[in-house]
């Protein structure tokens, strides 16, 4: 059998912006098997870590010895200790004397008023249970939807037979959180002519508010531009866990009704509508230019950018630049992965 | 003979060149996969493990469950650790073939999933299933050790909380059991050579400590042997973790580099009001 000798590995001998999270309650009981293998400077009383811009903790790293903090998330305090320790690998952040790690990456955390999108995973008899990308799933009650004739109604009986018929395993919703439980889980809420089952449009999974980028909580989540190469209107929906729903805009079906409609008569035609899984027609120019949107919220998620309605406008711009320049036939070309992607993601970060 | 007496009293080098304590080349990624909650990728040597991290999230209705409600999560409102260790055919020489009732293949998920699930707070995710799943690619020695490094790499970058890295390490002794040769040294970090024909136990503590998060040991070794071989496994988790704790911190530079996270700040920066 071949041997084979492996180069010698380099080991870490240095850490040039980290100090050692060595942990003070250990003793190196090195008299049992005589190791010494690794002979480590005797641990400070109070780690300290370094005051460079990039550095980070990581699990089981002693943040602070100094008894006058207060630990927050991702920290805790080892038993028979006082220090804070770290237990995720993220960056420190203080509020007053709240010591807190953000991680560098972690599902989604609902806040009471975000707007979210989500799919539903179970139907139960008063509720539904909502996949927000976050720990626990969420829970959308009856009562918490428009009910089809009038905006506020009260939850009926038929209604409860019928639940299925409003949403059913698997559709994808706009929503906004109501409440959260003090586990973490949250409520949900459709009571808003703006949120709502969700059709004529295409989803996409990325990163949502917990850290490490993707979709960042922004003034506006929700908005209606109008696509390049005849596209016609489109809605792009980023729900802050990260979920994002791009869309065929349909006008509120309130023009063609007449003008003798009234508010009520509005109302019913809207939730005639508003609980339909019926794609409209969706032309193709549309489409193409859905697909060119999806492409660059992916390319902005893989080259580490935020996704927010600033950056999403400038990157379709120049999307269609790119697509104008590349000749003939290049409008068709809606693929923004790879090479393309990192080029668009430089054109975006070099403004 | 992979360990001739002879040689090894002669050089005091091992059948791949190492001395007695010296680890095999560790190399690690994490964010391997884009999809994961969190990922990476482990090479102990000739050892190449890859592991996938989802949740912890709410698995959805489970068909069978009477109820249906209650979601998942172990018992006493924390969460589950959900283990999977897939063995590509082609990760040792011969092709075989490991069903998913294999009794190695649960054992292996069974102390994995014990390890983390004590190093895990699990506690603040309560009815929530953490589902790690890992794929063997290729096997030399040291197995068990290099899944449970692959998981606590994927752990950490799937943001959940963890009292500290749960690092492990295997460590044999250079004579057999038969041998009874009293003046055996013990050896850190065994390839399948070694691992076939010597004595080794597998150990994990908790990150610097010296606490044993796992030791496992399936060959016959005498008593007085095991104290050191114990030994020199817990200073050899304590380099792992040294090496794993850099490639996280690389990563992490590398993403405030970057823009992709917030700058953090020191603790000396921090003047109380």
């Amino acid at each position: 059998m071949p041997i084979t000798i492996n180069p010698p590995s380099l080991r870490p001998s240095h850490r040039n912006d980290s100090s050692p999270s060595a942990d003070p309650g250990s003793n190196s009981d090195s008299s049992t098997g005589g190791t010494s293998l690794t002979t480590k400077p005797p641990p400070d009383p109070i780690i300290k870590p370094s005051s460079s811009k990039y550095s980070i903790v990581t699990p089981g790293e002693v943040i602070t010895s100094d008894p006058q903090w207060m630990r927050g998330h991702g920290t805790y305090i080892a038993s028979s200790t006082t220090s804070i320790t770290s237990s995720l690998a993220g960056t420190v952040t203080r509020t007053n004397k709240l010591l807190s790690v953000r991680p560098l990456r972690a599902r989604y955390t609902p806040e009471v008023g975000d707007l979210v999108v989500g799919r539903i995973v179970e139907v139960q008899a008063k509720r539904w249970r909502v996949d927000v990308g976050a720990v626990q799933l969420a829970s959308l009650p009856l009562s918490a939807i428009n009910l089809p004739g009038g905006i506020l109604r009260k939850r009926t009986e038929t209604d409860e037979l019928q639940i299925r018929s409003f949403f059913a395993e698997g559709d994808l919703l706009i929503a906004e959180v109501q409440q959260l439980f003090q586990d973490g889980g949250a409520v949900l809420h459709t009571r808003s002519l703006k949120y709502g089952k969700l059709r004529n449009g295409v989803f996409v999974a990325v990163a949502g508010m917990g850290g490490g980028g993707g979709v960042v909580r922004s003034r506006r989540q929700v908005w209606t531009m109008e696509a390049a190469n005849g596209g016609g209107m489109v809605d792009v929906v980023l729900g802050v866990n990260g979920y994002v729903w791009i869309s065929k805009h349909v006008e509120m079906p309130e023009g063609d009704k007449g003008a003798s409609a009234g508010i009520t008569n509005m109302e019913e035609s809207v939730s005639a509508t508003m609980y339909s899984s019926q794609n409209d027609r969706i032309g193709v120019e549309t489409m193409r230019e859905i697909a060119r949107l999806r492409g660059v919220v992916t390319a902005l998620v893989e080259n580490g950018l935020r996704v927010d309605e600033d950056m999403v406008m400038k990157g379709y711009r120049e999307a269609v630049e790119m697509a104008m320049v590349a000749g003939e036939g290049g409008n068709e070309d809606v693929y923004l992965g790879g090479e393309k992607g990192s080029q668009l993601a430089a054109a975006l970060t070099a403004v | 003979m992979p360990l001739d007496t002879s040689a090894y009293s002669l050089a005091l080098l091992r059948v791949d060149g190492r001395r007695w304590n010296e680890l095999r080349r560790v190399h690690a990624q994490i964010r391997t996969q884009a999809a994961a909650d969190g990922s990476s990728y482990l090479e102990m040597g000739h050892t190449k493990v890859m592991c996938v991290v989802n949740g912890p999230s709410e698995p959805g209705p489970r068909r069978g469950t009477a109820g249906g409600g209650g979601g998942g999560g172990g018992p006493g409102g924390v969460a589950e650790v959900a283990v999977s260790v897939v063995v590509a055919g082609f990760s040792s020489v011969d092709r075989k073939r490991r069903g998913r009732g294999d009794k190695r293949t649960l054992e292996l998920q069974t102390t994995i999933s014990n390890a983390l699930a004590a190093s895990l707070h699990t506690h603040l995710y309560p009815h929530s299933t953490i589902s790690i799943s890992l794929h063997v690619l290729s096997q030399d020695g040291s197995l068990l050790a290099a899944l449970i490094n692959a998981a606590t790499l994927a752990c950490v970058d799937a943001g959940i909380p963890m009292t500290d890295y749960v690092v492990a390490c295997t460590a044999g002794s250079t004579s057999t059991y038969a041998a009874n040769d009293e003046t055996a040294d013990p050896l850190l970090d065994l390839n399948h050579q070694e691992e076939q024909e010597l004595p080794s136990l597998t150990v994990a503590t908790l990150g610097e400590t010296d606490r044993v998060a796992v030791l496992v040991c399936e060959s016959r070794v005498q008593a007085s042997r095991l104290e050191g071989m114990l030994a020199v496994g817990v200073s050899g988790c304590h380099q792992v973790r040294e090496i794993l704790d850099q490639v996280v911190r690389d990563k992490g530079r590398h993403m405030i580099k970057e823009g992709t996270v917030e700058k953090g700040m020191g603790v000396e920066e921090m003047e109380v009001d």
